[in-house]
């Protein structure tokens, strides 16, 4: 190549006189002190591999003023705003199963029964600091010997009770964010309004593929022996890598995930025992820790301004 | 100067072990350990700040530490409401059963008088039809105590699960009282073919006939 360009940038005449000269190596052309003021000069070897498509900068996507890549933690916001509640949840716990007749019906709502212990606020995450907002909220009591001091000073700076769960609730904006020390009652939730629902499902254990994924087994009969309840192959042969897949579906630990249960309807709230009753069930044993927040698939409940305590310092929050 | 004759004897060595002086690890003099413990020297008070980094982390000063304060828990809803299952069922029986009938006449285990498996019960609904059956259990769950029914419609065995405190259910009659006393709870051997009981219309509506004489004709029903 380096030749033919030689070729070109010969003047007639030499080309004709000399024509054995133009085939030698460009590098010993350079070194003639004729030729040195007829040739330009021609880039000696370069070294390593180098790409046939070399990258160009992008003559768009440059320059001051362009919209913020959407992949920046404040693009991650925006697209969350819409799907983040405007309020915190509370901590409960799951205390069993009952049914609700509708006395004018007669329509009978299984029904699941949460009860909240003594939840509070205990500190915020913030934007600035953490990057997103968020209410940190305790619920129950744990005895102080049972804590750790990392732990019981964070409960003892934020003027709390040491709380036996802690959990974080996301919310929209800092209009979400409840004073710390807050209590959280069951007034929080309205009758009728939707909820979201999250807990750990039941452990059932080291599962097999049959309970876990659903997988069909094998023959009880036709030869199979031993391999009745087992998975078949867990890949392709040569054609197909002569590997297990990432992600193959396995024997394993099965539940004691968690699961969130959205949309449940709020039945009956009892701010004197703490009570909140939603309807359909909820995944854990009885005794879980559920965490429970206004449902995002449905409109936001409307808070009434003046009623309940802990409603008044929401409203105070928002001011 | 060891002989290789002496070889055997060198096993002897670990008697002389006891009689080595101890190693000096653990050892005090006795005047240090009879004399007072030092007190620990404070900190001085203007230290200059670049030679902190001299003095383990937990003994700078920290101008944040706070004492640790534990406060005390607030009255737990948990402790005042130990049954909540319980405060939501009463909730309800007070709104469908304010006098507790219902509650008696299927509490089996204390109430003498009340509906036992095995009885013929009738039973309307608020749409009006209603179901007859002999009694093969009763559930007591709370709010959502139930029996079960069994009855022959059409040559073809019916059963039938009622809620006791559903407002769908207008009212309990006991038709007949079971002739022999029941020694099981659930009789659900009554459904082999050799116990059925089949087909109780007969007996209901001989019940239905001498219950509207009685009344005088009228056609009310409890």
């Amino acid at each position: 190549m380096l030749t033919k360009r030689c070729t070109q940038k010969l003047p007639a005449h030499l080309y004709t006189s000399t024509p054995s000269r133009i085939t030698m190596s460009p590098r010993l052309g350079l070194q003639l002190p004729l030729w040195g003021s007829l040739i330009t000069p021609i880039s000696v070897r370069s070294f390593g591999i180098r790409s046939l498509t070399p990258p160009k900068p992008s003559r768009y996507n440059v320059g001051p003023g362009l919209p913020i890549l959407e992949s920046s933690p404040e693009a991650a916001l925006r697209r969350k705003a819409n799907s983040l509640p405007l309020r915190a949840g509370a901590i409960t716990i799951k205390k069993g199963m009952t049914a609700i007749f509708d006395p004018e019906t007669g329509k009978r709502t299984p029904c699941t029964v949460l009860q909240l212990d003594r939840v509070e606020v205990l500190s915020h995450k913030t934007v600035s600091k953490h990057g997103y907002y968020a209410v940190q909220v305790g619920a129950g009591w744990k005895h102080p010997r049972n804590v750790t001091k990392a732990l019981l000073g964070h409960f003892s700076a934020h003027g709390s009770s040491p709380k036996r769960h802690i959990f974080e609730f996301r919310v929209k904006d800092e209009a979400g964010l409840l004073p710390i020390g807050q209590s959280i009652e069951a007034g929080w939730f309205q009758e009728g309004q939707f909820v979201d629902t999250r807990s750990n499902t039941k452990g059932k254990g080291f599962a097999g593929v049959m309970k876990r994924h659903g997988f069909g087994g094998q023959d009880r009969s036709h030869g199979v022996s031993l391999t009745h309840r087992s998975m078949g192959s867990s890949g392709p042969g040569q054609g197909g890598g002569s590997r297990v897949y990432p992600g193959k579906k396995m024997a394993g630990n099965m539940g004691n995930t968690q699961n969130t249960v959205q949309n449940l309807k709020i039945l009956k709230v009892d701010s004197a025992n703490g009570i909140v009753v939603v309807s359909g069930a909820v995944s854990g044993p009885k005794g879980c820790v559920v965490r429970i927040q206004d449902a995002i698939k449905k409109p936001w409940p409307e808070v009434p301004v003046e009623g309940e305590e802990a409603v008044k310092g929401e409203a105070t929050a928002a001011a | 100067m060891a002989l290789p004759a002496m070889r055997p004897l060198g096993c002897l060595w670990s008697l002389m072990r006891a009689y080595e002086p101890l190693p000096m690890i653990n050892r005090r003099f006795i005047s240090t350990a009879y004399s007072k413990r030092p007190e620990k020297l404070p900190l001085p008070q203007d230290m200059p700040p670049q030679f902190l980094s001299q003095i383990p982390l937990r003994f700078r000063p920290d101008p944040d530490r706070q004492p640790l304060k534990i406060y005390p828990a607030p009255p737990s809803a948990r402790k005042a409401c130990k049954d909540p299952i319980g405060a939501v069922t009463e909730s309800q029986l007070a709104v469908l059963d304010p006098k507790g009938e219902r509650k008696a006449m299927f509490d089996y285990r204390r109430n003498p008088r009340s509906v036992k498996p095995g009885d013929i019960v009738r039973v309307t609904f608020k749409n009006g039809d209603p179901f007859n059956g002999v009694v093969l259990s009763i559930k007591l769950r709370g709010i959502e105590t139930s029996f079960l029914l069994r009855n022959e419609l059409t040559r073809v065995a019916v059963e039938m699960s009622v809620k006791v405190f559903s407002p769908n259910v207008n009212s309990v009659e006991i038709v007949q009282r079971s002739e022999k006393k029941r020694r099981r709870a659930r009789l659900y051997f009554m459904r082999d073919r050799k116990h059925d009981r089949r087909s109780v219309e007969n007996i209901v509506a001989n019940y239905v006939r001498q219950k509207k004489a009685f009344l005088g004709g009228g056609n009310r029903r409890r």
